[in-house]
């Protein structure tokens, strides 16, 4: 089964989408997307890292912005979970020096190595992140990665068994059937 | 406790006039006697809430807040740390609580108490 798990900012989405993925596969293995810059990062990473210590998860790091290392590692078997969208995205579409790649191109990119990814493994679980509910947006890179993540996430949405958003820690099925 | 979620203008508080109560029985104090706490999202700019405040809140009969993130992540970190405390503050209290969410002035139930 393949679940896209979307949420706001401290929806609980990275706890549900945990709790999902143990459910479904004792075998898992887990798709890191920060990368280490800066203390808060440090911190959400550490934060994250211990809500999953006990889980029993093996960890590849794709904190690039491509999912090769991840791809690499897929062995047709148990969970793989992709935590999370938002961050893969930015690292491939902004660059240090503060350019910024093509956002239909990179997003093309990623939306098939995103389903290549899962075709690896028998299941996945995929976080996702709702951004575009916000007036307005000043400048043209925001704008990209937002519209870019919303096609990102309407198209995981059509490929994939199951779209859950969380609310408050609250799972609200959209798509699907999660039982 | 109902705990009652949505974006700007989304019907919240014409949805708490709804069950029964008035402007005077709703309080943006954790402290207040009022059965409704107010715009929660306002009371943690204050930081976030002491064990005696968050079952304060959970006793109370509705508790209202507004959802910040769904947004874009914003520059400023205090801006970032507090949109997070908002989201976790809810997904606290909705654990013992009846969730409703307002979409476009739709109460939408997503959980039981």
């Amino acid at each position: 089964m393949r679940v896209l798990v979307i949420g706001g900012a401290g929806s609980g989405k990275s706890a549900f989408a945990e709790k999902l993925a143990c459910g479904l596969s004792e075998s898992r293995t887990y798709v890191a997307t920060m990368a280490r810059k800066g203390r808060e990062a440090r911190e959400r990473i550490e934060r994250h890292r211990q809500q999953r210590a006990h889980l029993g998860f093996r960890t590849v790091e794709c904190a690039d912005g491509s999912l090769e290392a991840g791809l690499r590692a897929a062995d047709k078997t148990g969970v793989v979970l992709l935590d999370d969208l938002g961050n893969l995205l930015a690292n491939a579409l902004f660059s240090l020096d503060g350019s910024m790649a093509k956002p239909q191109a990179v997003q093309d990119c990623l939306l098939r190595e995103v389903v290549a990814l899962c075709s690896g493994y028998s299941h996945a679980v995929v976080v996702g992140n709702l951004v575009g509910s916000e007036g307005l947006l000043a400048d043209e890179y925001t704008l990209a990665w937002v519209r870019s993540m919303g096609a990102l996430c309407c198209g995981l949405a059509q490929e994939f068994d199951a779209v859950v958003e969380v609310v408050a820690g609250v799972p609200c099925v959209v798509k699907g059937d999660i039982a | 406790m109902i705990l009652v979620l949505g974006g700007i203008a989304s019907g919240k508080r014409t949805y708490v006039a709804s069950l029964g109560y008035d402007e005077s029985q709703m309080s943006g104090s954790v402290g207040s006697d009022a059965p409704v706490l107010c715009d929660l999202q306002d009371v943690l700019r204050g930081g976030p809430l002491s064990h005696e405040e968050l079952e304060a809140a959970a006793r109370k009969d509705v508790v209202v807040c507004c959802e910040v993130g769904q947004g874009v992540v914003p520059l400023d970190p205090q801006e970032r740390a507090w949109r997070e405390l908002v989201g976790r503050t809810c997904a606290q209290l909705a654990r013992h609580a009846r969730v409703v969410r307002m979409v476009c002035g739709i109460p939408v139930v997503i959980k039981e108490a």
